[in-house]
């Protein structure tokens, strides 16, 4: 029999699906909720984009103001969300960091969620993230960005010891 | 004996849904005025003449045709309208249509329509006179429910997305809005801002989505639940593969 990759003692990483599309009132309160939890090292959220302006056809260049489209605060840092939340991906420390975000997400989902384990972040670099970053790229920011973008827009530091100081 | 169509094998509800939708015996759920379906087809603005491409067939002096004196032109046609298009996009979540059966609804009940059947979408080229009265048949029928089908001429990604957390059909040009409990456009079908909003109807609820859908879906009534259309699918598959077999 395997053991899955929660019970070495190594940071592992999960899934939360929800079975909806994710409006962001909720987005913000189940982001503000899994701030909150120690012992997750980084996050991914993923989900359809909103884009601002009409990409294509008769009405290209149009502004398209999707409600869905909004700011959130999560803990004391200002998150615009570009997309519509459809799934988060977590690096976490040990197996009672996923029994916390279960409950988490049992009292903000309420139309139902799927937690899986596996490897959604990637953790060794790819020969683009090398080409672009060289070999003394952060690990921590890997997987998170894509190369051709600036970091700074697409990662939030939440709960850093410089946050802190 | 008169012969009569069957449309569709299969005992099961989306059978029979499969087989109103092929012969238009469905029902009528909403009305949209003609006003409000000009306004969210956005090809003209509303209470407008249609703009011709050619004079009247009456005032042109059609050539002598055998088959002109057999087929009635459509209205569309003998007026001289444009060419238009209307394209709707359907739920993988239980949507009452799918491409395929808009499609079959278009071919086997309309006249003068140009159907194009695509994965995700399902496009209706024609006059436009005449493809206002098939998109307003389609749009007031149980063939759609404004939650889960929507008109979209440009930017049609969203059917095999989750529904968002309200239970309408995502869409990233948000063309409808769910307002009191109603849908209602608040862009056209390519996604332009219109000036007044369209009531689209009430949507579905998940039991009504469910009964109503053409869709087989394993958590509603499995396609392998079916088994005269299991028959008749293996039936259609063996026939077509042994006449291409062409031994010499």
């Amino acid at each position: 029999m395997t053991n899955s990759s929660s019970d070495n003692g190594n940071p592992f990483q999960i899934e939360i699906f929800p079975s909806r599309l994710v409006r962001p009132a909720t987005a913000k309160e189940l982001l503000n909720e899994i701030s909150k939890i120690d012992g997750i090292i980084r996050a991914f959220i993923q989900g359809p984009r909103l884009p601002t302006e009409v990409p294509y056809g008769p009405a290209k260049g149009s502004v398209v103001n999707h409600g869905s489209r909004e700011h959130v605060k999560v803990g004391d840092v200002d998150i615009e969300l570009s997309i519509m939340v459809g799934r988060i991906r977590l690096e976490i420390e040990h197996e009672d960091v996923k029994i916390k975000l279960r409950e988490v997400c049992e009292r903000v989902l309420p139309f139902g969620f799927e937690i899986r384990e596996g490897l959604f972040i990637p953790k060794k670099q790819t020969i683009s993230d090398y080409a672009k970053r060289g070999p003394g790229a952060d690990p921590k920011f890997l997987g998170l960005y894509d190369p051709k973008s600036k970091p700074d827009k697409q990662i939030t530091i939440l709960n850093s010891e410089e946050n802190e100081a | 004996m008169a012969y009569e169509p069957q449309f569709y094998p299969g005992a099961t509800s989306v059978a029979e849904n499969r087989r109103k939708h092929m012969s238009g015996d469905v029902e009528k759920l909403r009305e949209i005025s003609d006003d409000d379906l000009t306004t969210v087809l956005g090809h003209r603005a509303p209470g407008t003449d249609y703009p011709s491409t050619h004079p009247p067939l009456a005032e042109m002096g059609e050539p002598e045709c055998s088959i002109r004196e057999i087929v009635e032109p459509t209205p569309g046609a003998k007026a001289g309208d444009r060419i238009r298009y209307v394209q709707f996009v359907d739920s993988m979540y239980n949507a009452p249509a799918t491409p395929y059966f808009r499609s079959y609804n278009a071919s086997i009940n309309f006249r003068g329509v140009d159907p194009g059947t695509l994965s995700g979408r399902q496009v209706v080229e024609a006059r436009e006179r005449d493809m206002e009265e098939l998109a307003k048949f389609q749009i007031e029928t149980e063939m759609t429910c404004p939650a889960l089908s929507s008109l979209r001429g440009a930017t049609v990604h969203g059917h095999s997305l989750r529904l968002q957390e309200d239970g309408v059909m995502f869409d990233m040009l948000e063309r409808t809005v769910l307002e009191n409990g109603y849908i209602v456009a608040v862009k056209d079908q390519v996604g332009r801002p219109i000036d007044k909003k369209v009531n689209m109807g009430k949507p579905m609820s998940e039991e009504e989505a469910a009964k109503r859908t053409t869709i087989y879906r394993v958590d509603n009534v499995p396609y392998r639940s079916d088994s005269e259309v299991i028959e008749w699918v293996h039936r259609v598959f063996e026939q077509r593969t042994k006449y291409g077999f062409q031994p010499l």
